[in-house]
């Protein structure tokens, strides 16, 4: 159920481009054609499921406060997380290179297709965001940090997708001139936002919530599914403003 | 021309306008979407990435000719995060309320893809002064954005301008609000950011036919 | 000056030396810095703890903390007990302040591990304030905060703050406007039962003139950072409230 919940979660409603705006350089820029985007969205997923987990045993067992205690009682004091940006980013780096190399040895033709986008992933924050959400929100397990960092991908992936598809049919319309390639992508890109700000519904009810509140967080949940829009990140109600 | 030749200025004043970081480069984007619901906030980022974009470009362009070309690209993230580690423990032993102030802004700056573009496009191939120029030039253009998208996202999202309520007191029904103005909330959302990049994309284009794409 | 940097072992060697000098410039700047910032901390929370309680330099529209120099005397002033709530068992403990809040969290996770919960009783012009701790999730990272209640629970004042929310957005937990309408505010509702207080949108009542309904009102634009505080006021104080009873029957 945690396994499921987490996988809808971090697919729809914590989308790392529409929710959070991760990883807009290279969603924008190589989205011209869905071919493409397939190639940079399928090589986001690998390198997020890889390198997800990867940190997580890195901040499990050398980062965070105590986490040295394997090695030993009197290492338990040692707090190495002001590392963890660096360790996160050459973990990151290290396997795209890696992955680099070992596709361009045993599949040329992949490497072809794929190849030039490898270098393009290590500087996409939504891989090293993938990796500090994962850090910053607890993610208990080992299975579901590897689950967290698939499911993100795939998010990304139904992202740039979307957005190059729509790129490909929109040239044949008739956009203003100085609109054009960028302009309305961005435009797009920020509707396509909101849409996806309805997914917010889906997941209602906190985590922290104790037991004795379910019944509670059920009428809640009614409630929340009953309002149109629920955003998912940040949500205005212009009348508690105005009022 | 004292100070600039005329070749150096045209690296700082290029990526103001015509090369911008964000219109034109499609870099550092999402810092520009995260951050512009308040004018103070997009000047403070604006700033910090000036000094960490200045100083990065001239460190990595004095390494330029001794940096592995295949491992170039974790060098450069190393270079940096260390960087702005170094700055942010330092602000936390001297400068207490300063660092808790700009904290929230160290991950936005490291994974910030401006950094990485400049150092890859620039600094590795050109000397420490002229990378200086660029990485000036390059967050300035990125800062002006920056700061053209917060004014308007706090001007009609909450009606204040660096916290002032310069359209009168929502609460209280004054100034603009005493005729039946009120605010966009919507303006507040990150969605919002992208929508006003886009039309500031429009704008400029439409003044410097140049850029218009061909589809 | 042409040195071959394709070459393997010119790589391995590189990366080597890279990894020793950075690593050893940023672990000795860490430890050089550690006690001075570990200071800066300790110091936080004692003004952090003063703040809710009232005891602060705010200014009209201003959120000032007290002086940092004076931080310690100060505290030494106004916080008259320092209790340490386990199990039901109440004891003293003059470095209570320094019990960390998320370790505690954590430890908890283990169900027969029971949490040590700080309690800070202050006076200030007479009045006894209790300052409970409190912690939980934003948007981004965590959020935290002091809670300043009386012998009802009713909020005395507040503190908030957080690691990571968003400028402007989410982070405004921590401007005056938004923690001075918790001032006043209960944590029970009409009919005794704890229910926190909620960050609510559009609950016609911005000025927040209705101290008894449970709610203040939310910061526009920054929902699950306001959903965060309600959750965290409503999780964490609910642990006290026992304590409270207590203090009620004696």
């Amino acid at each position: 159920m945690e396994h499921i919940e987490l996988f809808f979660k971090s697919i729809f409603v914590d989308n790392m481009v529409f929710a959070t705006f991760l990883g807009m350089c290279s969603y924008l820029a190589v989205s011209k054609k869905v071919s493409t985007a397939v190639g940079l969205g399928a090589a986001v997923i690998f390198v997020l499921t890889v390198t997800v987990p990867l940190n997580w045993l890195l901040d499990q067992y050398i980062l965070r406060e105590g986490a040295l205690v394997w090695l030993g009682e009197e290492f338990a004091d040692y707090d190495l997380s002001f590392l963890s940006f660096i360790l996160f980013i050459a973990t990151i780096a290290t396997m795209v290179q890696l992955v680099e190399i070992v596709v361009e040895k045993f599949s040329p033709s992949l490497y072809n297709s794929l190849g030039i986008f490898l270098p393009l992933i290590a500087v996409n924050c939504a891989i090293l965001g993938g990796s500090l959400f994962m850090q910053s929100r607890d993610i208990e397990t080992l299975g579901l940090a590897l689950n967290y960092g698939f499911s993100s991908g795939i998010g990304w992936f139904l992202a740039i997708l979307a957005i190059a598809a729509i790129r490909e049919k929109i040239r044949y319309s008739n956009v203003p001139a100085p609109l054009r390639g960028l302009g309305i992508t961005f435009i797009i890109t920020g509707l396509m936002a909101i849409g996806f700000m309805s997914f917010g519904g889906m997941l209602t009810g906190g985590d922290d919530a104790p037991k004795a509140d379910e019944t509670k967080t059920a009428v809640q949940q009614e409630e929340n599914t009953n309002t149109t829009i629920e955003a998912i990140d940040e949500v205005v109600e212009v009348s508690t403003i105005t009022e | 021309m004292g100070l600039l030749s005329k070749k150096d200025s045209k690296l700082i004043l290029d990526p103001l306008a015509d090369n911008n970081p964000i219109t034109i480069q499609v870099l550092g984007i999402c810092s520009a979407l995260a951050i512009t619901a308040q004018l103070k906030a997009s000047i403070v980022m604006a700033i910090s990435v000036i000094f960490v974009l200045g100083i990065g470009n001239v460190v990595i362009s004095l390494m330029r000719n001794v940096i592995p070309s295949k491992i170039r690209i974790i060098v450069q993230l190393v270079v940096v995060a260390a960087l702005v580690i170094i700055v942010d423990q330092i602000l936390k032993a001297y400068a207490y309320t300063l660092s808790k102030e700009l904290s929230v802004f160290i991950g936005l700056i490291i994974t910030n893809c401006i950094i990485m573009g400049r150092f890859e496009a620039f600094a590795l191939g050109n000397g420490p002064w002229r990378s200086f120029l660029d990485g000036i030039g390059n967050a300035l253009g990125y800062g002006v954005i920056l700061i053209i998208v917060g004014f308007f996202r706090e001007l009609l999202g909450s009606g204040t301008l660096l916290g002032f309520k310069v359209l009168g007191d929502p609460i209280e029904k004054t100034g603009l609000y005493a005729i039946g103005y009120e605010n966009n909330g919507f303006m507040l959302l990150s969605p919002m950011a992208l929508i006003v990049v886009g039309i500031i994309i429009w704008v400029q284009r439409s003044k410097n036919k140049a850029l218009i794409e061909e589809h | 000056m042409a040195i071959n940097t394709d070459k393997n072992s010119y790589t391995i060697i590189f990366s080597v030396i890279m990894v020793l000098v950075v690593g050893s410039l940023l672990a000795f700047i860490a430890q050089g810095l550690k006690p001075t910032i570990k200071e800066n901390e300790r110091i936080e929370i004692q003004q952090n703890i003063l703040y809710a309680m009232g005891v602060n330099e705010n200014e009209e529209g201003s959120r000032e903390f007290i002086a940092a120099e004076k931080a310690e005397k100060t505290f030494a002033e106004y916080i008259k007990k320092q209790l340490v709530i386990q199990n039901g068992e109440v004891t003293e403990d003059e470095n209570a302040y320094l019990i960390d809040i998320k370790k505690e969290k954590n430890l908890a996770k283990d169900p027969s591990y029971s949490r040590r919960l700080p309690l800070f009783v202050g006076e200030k012009d007479g009045k006894t304030y209790y300052v409970a701790p409190i912690r939980g999730k934003g948007l981004w990272d965590a959020i935290w905060g002091y809670v300043a209640l009386n012998e009802d629970m009713v909020v005395q004042g507040v503190f908030f703050d957080h690691k990571g929310e968003t400028p402007g957005l989410g982070a405004n937990i921590k401007e005056r406007f938004f923690m001075d309408d918790f001032t006043g505010e209960k944590l029970f509702d009409a009919d005794n039962n704890f229910v926190g207080i909620t960050a609510a949108k559009g609950n016609a009542d911005p000025k927040n003139d209705n101290k008894d309904d449970n709610e203040v009102d939310a910061i526009a634009g920054a929902t699950i950072t306001g959903d965060g505080v309600s959750a965290m006021l409503k999780s964490d104080l609910r642990l006290y409230v026992p304590y409270f009873q207590k203090l009620k029957n004696n």
